[in-house]
């Protein structure tokens, strides 16, 4: 299937999708090239007015460039980032492009955006892309000069003859450059030659989204649409047995209320949803009407009966029991590296402790939707989704129609954090389209929203850990249990390896002689999804506090057990030709002590901590500093400074404003936010029940570092997020003495006693 | 039954059920979406609009309310994006999916009506209305500081 990401066998999804190995062999990286001009419906002109080498890019006779984006912008900047990487090699005016939005089409290549992997595994192809733009425009200019191309240069939109500095535009140059056959692999410039990529530079969306003009999925207005608003199964599974049908139906403005059922979801990733597998849109109850406020009045009305699956048993009690005693027991072995039994027992100190995290929500702020209009055999979508390959993969699926006939055109998106790689929602618009008759649009109010995610599972984690006289950590067991996303998606055939939520990379692996990393998957009936870092999001909270507690323990500095743990700068091989860098690790880490003054002493009430996230081709350390304020009950997080080294960083300003926000994410994280489950069903509503970061919670000022480098780009859209949490929590231990090991802090966590 | 208003300067009339939330008139009646749902509950500020020039959960207000009355939104705070607190918006780089930002700004704007130069506890009771899930609240504030001193400029320049 065109588009697929080939994996090879021993890399799961997480690994592929965490570490550098996304980057780099069993790729498939479609770069399509032809010497045809593509006539864009947009651009108005004929084809000897505009020059399209490729589908990347479309130069026109006015001076117009227009450069696509192959992947969904969600605020991560990829909008900014990936036409950047086009235009440097083009080597164009960046003043006068234009980006465009790329819709579903193959010419495209991959267009999942997710796992923080756009820049890294477009950079190639868009480098390609713009540089072969680029020699073909050198060879009309040297060709229509006489002269050798090598004797010619590409600069700010102009081709000079360098040594008489004679000019001409591009688009004095576009008849003749379209008639040139493109190069497959053209050469591409070093990277001291870059005068984009690398400079700090303002994202291309940003009048837009400060004008109100900004188009997310929801603002998708077409001629005739309807609006529905849907009731779903409270109980994930469940389905309706009978409602009141007639009576919503003669509700004003209200076109139709029917039945709308759960539809197996293709997976998302293009793998298999196996015997087991659980990626189902909710069932329940369409009202479909001429308004958004007509459907969700009328729905208002509505009494539905479910039938509702075993599941309806569950609590978070429930849930949290059962994961407790799965890691209190011996679990699936992932990692084993020395002994750890004979270590422990035999260690100077010991420590132990329980980690526990609860769900969390997605909660975007733009709530879940999609337009649909199904016509014909045929099926159109606007969809602010992260895989638009997949929504027409799952839209044709519940239809029953062939992939072709389903067109996807891709919205901004208003927040995704992993929540709009599910295609639930198109799948629900597709379905009542069909069923309406009409174009409509499926409208998530906030509480259907929170209440029907696809969660981040809860979890709970109990570790133990030895120091030798030294005060070194000699054995670490880590037993982790919690529900799989895994198995959610791909079924209960896969193995226990395959299935677990941990990974054999993680920090401290590798850098503890005696160490045992095992998992047990605790199985319920919630839906699961990927949040923004995915495993990472909960399992970092507890390496980076409990590695803490060790530093504690043994009396040392936090920051100083760390290096003292990584050793010297090196590079570990960790199987499929990949390697771990320990000079990249170390160099965060000290940069992070260095900005944040770590031995620079606090007053009492106050304290630093320290946390790191390695993955995804990139690496990060952060230090957190909060104020305890025990008069007012009031944790107060005065800095957070992040040390980032993400390879090449293609728009440092876009950096930035990446870990500024998955800090925040974080911090949310942190301080607020738990989804709780009653009777199966989850019981938060709305934001005031189901909390997030506001302004006044967030720290004033979050300073970040990126390490200069020429590495090959790492990805930046989670790797912030894993840390913030932890650091906090150790500089909550630090300013009070009291140590953290759920999630959010709760001030009664702090209060004495 | 008819409800007119003014809305960005210009008389409009909509004939709506008087229940329905100035949200949806400016969305499903007017086309006009720039203002944004996000929760139905004056919780996140994603709505938030100027009635008569005080910051408005449009959401929960009932169009019934309205009539009579001047409301301005994000498509008609300036032309094409010249307000000050926009153009500091876009000169700290501001919005990331930006869904927030209409209702950001048109808090802002009003806080700074009232309070040309707020101190960071001003920004905090003025804004911690309006959520941003992608996390921009510091860029927020410096742009607010930033706006107020650029307008405080304009006025000492007048």
């Amino acid at each position: 299937m065109l588009g697929l990401v080939s994996l090879s066998s021993n890399v799961t999804r997480r690994n592929f999708l965490k570490t550098s190995a996304g980057a780099g062999a069993g790729l498939v990286l479609p770069f399509h090239l032809s010497a045809k001009r593509f006539a864009h419906a947009t651009s108005g002109s004929s084809a000897s007015n505009s020059f399209s080498p490729s589908a990347w890019l479309e130069l026109s006779t006015t001076g117009d460039l227009k450069i696509w984006c192959g992947k969904s912008e969600m605020g991560q900047g990829v909008f900014t980032a990936l036409p950047m990487i086009v235009a440097e090699e083009l080597s164009c005016d960046w003043r006068r492009v234009q980006v465009v939005q790329a819709d579903l089409d193959e010419k495209f290549g991959d267009q999942l955006t997710g796992g923080s992997g756009s820049v890294r595994t477009s950079y190639d192809s868009l480098r390609k892309a713009g540089a072969a733009a680029r020699e073909l425009l050198l060879g009309a200019a040297s060709a229509r000069w006489h002269v050798a191309r090598s004797e010619c240069h590409a600069e700010n939109g102009f081709i000079v003859h360098t040594a008489t500095q004679r000019k001409l535009t591009y688009e004095q140059l576009l008849d003749a450059a379209s008639a040139l056959q493109p190069q497959a692999n053209p050469g591409l410039k070093i990277p001291s030659e870059f005068v984009l990529v690398g400079k700090p530079t303002r994202r291309t969306d940003t009048k837009l989204k400060i004008t109100g003009a900004a188009k997310f999925g929801l603002d998708t207005r077409l001629p005739g649409m309807l609006i529905a608003s849907v009731e779903r199964s409270p109980v994930y599974g469940g389905t309706p047995l009978g409602f009141n049908a007639d009576e919503v139906k003669s509700a004003p403005h209200v076109r139709d209320v029917f039945e709308l059922e759960s539809a197996h979801l293709t997976h998302q990733f293009g793998e298999t949803s196996g015997p087991g597998s659980r990626n189902y849109s909710c069932a329940g109850v369409a009202v479909v009407a001429d308004s958004t406020w007509a459907a969700m009045q009328a729905r208002k009305l509505l009494k539905v009966e479910w039938n509702e699956p075993p599941s309806a048993s569950e609590s978070t009690l429930s849930i949290r029991e059962r994961m407790h005693h799965n890691a209190s027991e011996p679990g699936t072995v992932i990692r084993s590296d020395g002994d750890f039994d004979k270590a422990y027992a035999a260690a100077a100190k010991k420590i132990e402790a329980v980690y526990e995290l609860p769900f969390l929500a997605h909660a975007t702020m733009e709530p879940g939707n999609c337009t649909a209009h199904f016509h014909d055999g045929s099926c159109e979508l606007w969809a602010p989704t992260q895989i638009p390959g997949a929504a027409a993969e799952s839209v044709a699926s519940a239809l029953g129609i062939p992939r072709e006939r389903v067109k996807v055109h891709v919205t901004f998106i208003g927040g995704g954090f992993g929540r709009r790689l599910i295609q639930d929602y198109a799948v629900e618009a597709a379905l009542i389209s069909r069923d309406a008759g009409a174009p409509v649009q499926v409208v998530w109010s906030r509480e259907d929203d929170l209440r029907h995610d696809f969660y981040r599972p809860a979890a709970c984690h109990i570790l133990q850990a030895g120091l030798d006289e030294q005060g070194r950590l000699s054995s670490w067991r880590h037993r982790g249990s919690s529900p799989s996303i895994e198995t959610f998606y791909n079924g209960t055939g896969i193995s226990p390896g395959a299935a677990a939520q941990v990974d054999s990379l993680d920090f401290p692996a590798l850098f503890i002689p005696n160490f045992r990393l095992e998992f047990s998957v605790a199985e319920c009936g919630m839906p699961l999804g990927y949040w923004r870092s995915v495993d990472a999001s909960g399992n970092q909270f507890v390496l980076s506090s409990f590695f803490d507690e060790a530093a504690q323990a043994a009396g040392r500095d936090a920051v100083e057990f760390l290096l003292a743990a990584f050793g010297p700068a090196r590079k570990i091989p960790v199987g499929n030709g990949e390697t771990l860098d320990v000079g990249r690790r170390r160099k965060v880490v000290e940069l992070a002590a260095e900005k944040s003054a770590w031995h620079k002493s606090l007053t009492a009430g106050r304290g630093r901590g320290i946390a790191v996230a390695f993955g995804w081709g990139s690496y990060v350390a952060q230090v957190a500093e909060v104020t305890w304020d025990a008069k007012n009950g009031n944790l107060r997080i005065d800095r957070v400074v992040c040390a980032v080294d993400c390879g090449t960083a293609i728009n440092p300003l876009g950096v930035q404003a990446q870990m500024e926000g998955a800090i925040n994410f974080g911090l949310a994280q942190a301080l607020k936010s738990a989804v709780t489950i009653s009777a199966g069903r989850v019981e938060q509503r709305n934001f005031n029940d189901y909390e997030v970061l506001r302004l006044s919670d967030a720290p004033p000022v979050i300073e970040v570092y990126i390490v200069p480098s020429r590495e090959r780009p790492g990805g930046c859209g989670e790797v912030g997020v894993p840390a913030a949490a932890p650091a906090v929590a150790n500089a909550t231990f630090a300013a009070t003495g009291k140590r953290i090991r759920r999630l959010p802090i709760r001030a009664a966590d702090l209060l004495s006693g | 039954m008819a409800i007119s208003f003014t809305l960005n300067g210009k008389s409009q009339s909509v004939d709506v059920s008087p229940d329905m939330p100035l949200l949806w008139v400016l969305r499903d009646t007017l086309n006009m979406t720039g203002t944004k749902f996000g929760c139905g509950m004056a919780l996140c500020g994603a709505c938030t609009v100027h009635i008569n020039g005080e910051a408005t959960r449009s959401c929960i207000t009932p169009i019934s309310s309205v009539a009579g009355k001047k409301v301005t939104t994000i498509e008609g705070l300036s032309a094409a994006g010249s307000h000050p607190v926009q153009r500091a918006g876009l000169e700290e780089d501001v919005p990331q999916c930006g869904y927030c930002q209409s209702g950001q700004i048109m808090s802002a704007v009003a806080l700074l009506s009232k309070k040309p130069n707020p101190t960071d506890a001003d920004i905090d009771d003025a804004m911690s209305g309006n959520i941003c899930r992608c996390g921009t609240y510091q860029r927020i504030r410096k742009a607010i500081h930033r706006a107020a001193s650029m307008a405080g400029k304009a006025h000492s320049a007048a």
